[in-house]
């Protein structure tokens, strides 16, 4: 074990500078402004839950989450998740209030630590949740408050990816024989494994139509061109009937071009049981986020309302943000001893002109030039006067 | 035009047999490729880019997204786990891993040692099979372990065997075959969607 330098952070942390602090709060507010204009109640929830509760009903899998203690021996765990938590307060208690419930948040929430880069432990995220609305309405206006969001942040380059779980399920279910297959065949496209798909398939020893449409279902389901050719790999229509219903409520408010559909999606997160999707824009070689109907998570809080939402990671965001200059007037105003009112005076002037300004006495500089260099303004009021 | 494609691919045999496929998979890459000490290749006809990386090395720059395709062998996948599409085999550097060890020998029954390339997929077979062994990690000639008494048996790639013959050892369980798999970054998967559903179907129908 090394010791620890000064300089270091537990392993997964960041720290946050000035510059990066701006991008992210301007994206922050954009999204705050979005959720807020359609509705949306923005709330908080603590840091530490238990892991008998929030930790295990999270789909954060048991390995990633963040363990702790606390004085009478309960296991707590840093929330893994926002979408837990609220529907932990949504059903305890804001339901009884309102329903459907509109909220939105803007928290980190943290993951395990681990070795490679590029995996902060701890991690802003953004989104919102629609509890209590079994519709198809409340899945799409998750879906168009997404796009809108997208929009919104500048982002010209992005794609929502949709899939429905309940057909997906129903398709493995009734072209295998057993559960276990279903279970083996459902993680290879969790993982997107094709290869393991077909592979599994042959080994199975399934009744050849079985096998055949499997294989036809994965290759044409990959290339989908419309949603009816879905239709004949499965018995139950409604799920298919849904999709349907939702495509034509995106189309018609003319956002087809952002949205595929994907019936192999699928999620690590079993809770996901009806219309689940993925955020991906270009320039992060990960997604930007996700969202879904997490009916199953509210059964596991005793209640069977139904939920929708999704979610937005703040870290991946930045990657692909476009590069904005902001355009701000700031202004040092330097003072001798004597003239300190007088700065404090004029800086106020200025301030209300929207300017941002810093006053600086020319005593407590070191390096004169280096500290004024950063300004788009300096005024030096021994100088001013001598003028 | 449509945007540039990086591909990474693995140094060395993998790329030569690999790169031929695509020459007869139709695309328009010179018949000859320098392969000096170069490490990035522009085929500005086809708007591609290769990026030349070790083997281990090229699930790792297809995950973070450096990479929108790459490929990859099937080892490399198991053992490493990353969040990356598997999208067609190529059935190219075809071998399997396997256990071997010294001839007519017994694994110790307190803490059976199996040194390795690959900790996780050895971990992992052994677990499946309900054997707790400890892991030693090696980086080559892991046919020494077994023959100077480091480890009771081997986990690593076989493809004639004529290695582990040559060392005195036997093989004694097949764990899984290998081959080289074309793989695709999540997100590149549905930002270049046609460009790379194009270049599996037309490998597709080359692939023996």
């Amino acid at each position: 074990m090394s010791s620890i330098k000064k300089f270091e952070k537990p392993l997964g942390m960041r720290d946050t500078f000035p510059r990066i602090y701006e991008k992210m709060e301007r994206a922050r507010q954009i999204g705050r402004q979005v959720f807020r204009s359609r509705g949306f109640d923005f709330i908080e929830t603590p840091t530490l839950e238990y892991y008998d509760t929030v930790g295990k009903a999270s789909a954060i899998s048991d390995s990633f989450l963040f363990k702790l203690v606390d004085s009478q021996g309960n296991t707590l765990v840093l929330r893994p998740d926002m979408t837990t938590p609220i529907t932990r307060v949504a059903t305890s208690k804001l339901l009884k209030e309102k329903i459907p419930l509109r909220l939105a948040y803007s928290a980190n929430v943290f993951r395990a630590q681990q070795m490679e880069g590029g995996r902060p432990a701890e991690f802003g995220q953004m989104g919102i949740e629609i509890i209590g609305d079994k519709t198809v309405f409340a899945d799409a206006e998750v879906i168009i408050t997404a796009v809108q969001l997208m929009k919104e942040l500048g982002i010209e380059s992005f794609k929502l990816t949709i899939g429905h779980a309940g057909v997906l399920h129903d398709i493995l279910d009734d072209y295998t024989d057993h559960d276990y297959q279903r279970e083996i065949l459902r993680n290879l496209l969790v993982e997107r494994n094709y290869v393991g798909f077909e592979e599994a398939v042959h080994e199975f020893d399934l009744p050849a139509t079985k096998a055949n449409a499997l294989l036809e279902f994965i290759n044409e389901a990959t290339n989908l061109s419309s949603i009816e050719d879905m239709e004949k790999y499965v018995r139950k229509n409604d799920g298919i009937e849904y999709m349907k219903q939702l495509s034509k409520l995106i189309d018609a408010y003319d956002l087809s071009q952002y949205v595929s559909f994907d019936f192999t999606l699928s999620s690590h997160m079993s809770y996901y049981t009806g219309m689940l999707f993925e955020v991906f824009a270009s320039g992060s070689g990960f997604p930007l986020g996700n969202g879904g109907r997490y009916d199953g998570l509210l059964h596991l809080f005793g209640s069977d309302v139904g939920a929708t939402g999704f979610s937005i990671r703040i870290d991946r965001l930045l990657e692909v943000l476009p590069k904005e200059e902001v355009e701000e007037e700031t202004v040092c105003i330097l003072f001798d001893d004597e003239d300190f009112i007088k700065a404090l005076d004029l800086a106020s002037t200025l301030r209300e002109q929207g300017a941002r300004v810093t006053v600086q006495s020319k005593k407590g500089l070191m390096n004169k030039e280096a500290f004024t260099k950063l300004f788009s303004r300096v005024v030096d009021l021994s100088q001013e006067e001598a003028q | 035009m449509s945007s540039e494609l990086t591909i990474a691919m693995p140094k060395g045999r993998i790329f030569e047999e690999a790169y031929q496929m695509l020459i007869e998979a139709g695309f328009k890459l010179p018949e000859e490729v320098e392969m000096s000490r170069k490490l990035m290749i522009e085929i500005p006809e086809e708007n591609i880019r290769f990026i030349l990386a070790k083997p281990m090395d090229v699930p790792v720059y297809v995950e973070h997204g450096v990479a929108d395709i790459g490929i990859a062998g099937k080892d490399v996948l198991m053992e490493q786990q990353r969040n990356v599409h598997e999208l067609l085999d190529l059935k190219i550097s075809k071998c399997h891993i396997a256990s071997a060890g010294l001839p007519n020998t017994q694994m110790d029954e307190i803490a059976p040692r199996i040194a390795t390339k690959y900790p996780n997929i050895a971990m992992n077979y052994y677990k499946g099979i309900g054997e707790q062994v400890e892991i030693i990690e090696l980086n080559g000639s892991i046919e020494l372990a077994p023959m100077i008494g480091l480890a009771d048996r081997i986990v690593d790639i076989v493809s004639t065997g004529r290695t582990l013959r040559e060392n005195g050892l036997v093989e004694y369980e097949h764990i899984a075959d290998v081959s080289s798999r074309l793989i695709a970054n999540p997100v590149s998967y549905r930002m270049k969607n046609e460009r790379i559903q194009e270049i599996v179907s037309r490998l597709k129908k080359i692939v023996k």
